[in-house]
């Protein structure tokens, strides 16, 4: 049975502009090597499949990598702009986050916190989407500079997908 | 900045023909990232899908996403009627 829709509102864009701003003057004055990048903001791909044949992928920013996998850098301003491939079939309690940004607690204690690998097998359990995608993708948002994210990471996340063929990606901040 | 480096790759999945959608915790960092979907929730860093071990309101927060891949027909970007209420405080 279909979920009922779920009222939403536009977000009230008033002052957002000059909070942005304001947010991205104090990166770069506080980080050497930043710059202002943003996306040109025309992009928008419609909704070809529907939901229940959909295959979704997981793209999370929160630091999630497998405990055997290299953890993130988190001891210097530089950022990390790498990535940790996370496979559909992981198990939970393999999860690990290293992020200094944000707190990690409830990420630890719950993964679906910030990664809802769990919730999106009951959705396809459900037939809500069709599929997981096989391999979900990790990374750390902390990146003072942008470009690297924007000129490798993003290129590379998207390869990723397309090889998975996934038809939607889910995107997750800490 | 994890909501910057969201929105960079997000912008960049789209364009290669991926529909996508983001949760926002910082409405005016992806105001100005600029991504084709986002769905802005007042709940702290850290907790995007809502609270540990509450799947009630981790599925609520995934199926407004669902729903907004459904209905958006251009960029779009919303507010969920979710609230934080664990530690007794309202964001």
């Amino acid at each position: 049975m279909a979920h009922p829709p779920i009222p939403v509102e536009p977000v009230d864009e008033s002052g957002l502009a000059e909070k942005y701003s304001a947010w991205i003057g104090f990166v770069e004055k506080s980080h050497h090597g930043s710059n202002p990048r943003v996306n040109d903001g025309d992009a928008f791909t419609p909704l070809r499949t529907p939901l229940a044949e959909s295959r979704v992928a997981l793209v999370t920013t929160a630091g999630a990598h497998l405990v055997d996998q290299e953890p993130f850098h988190v001891e210097t301003v530089a950022g990390d702009p790498t990535y940790r491939l996370l496979p559909d079939d992981l198990d939970v309690a393999d999860l690990r986050f290293t992020h200094t940004h944000y707190d990690t607690a409830t990420a630890t204690e719950d993964p679906n916190c910030v990664f809802p690998i769990d919730r999106l097998h009951e959705l396809v359990d459900r037939g809500r989407v069709g599929s997981a995608s096989g391999v979900h993708i990790g990374m750390m948002g902390f990146n003072p500079d942008p470009s690297p994210i924007q000129d490798v990471l993003a290129p590379r996340v998207a390869g990723i997908l397309a090889d998975a063929e996934v038809d939607v990606a889910i995107m997750v901040p800490g | 900045m994890c909501h910057r480096s969201v929105g960079l790759v997000q912008g960049t999945v789209e364009a290669s023909g991926i529909p996508t959608v983001s949760v926002s915790m910082r409405p005016d960092v992806t105001f100005g990232v600029k991504v084709p979907r986002a769905a802005y929730v007042r709940f702290p860093h850290g907790n995007p899908f809502g609270e540990p071990n509450r799947p009630d309101q981790q599925h609520l927060v995934f199926e407004a996403l669902l729903q907004l891949l459904e209905s958006a027909e251009g960029p779009t970007f919303v507010e969920l009627p979710f609230r934080w209420r664990r530690w007794g405080k309202w964001l």
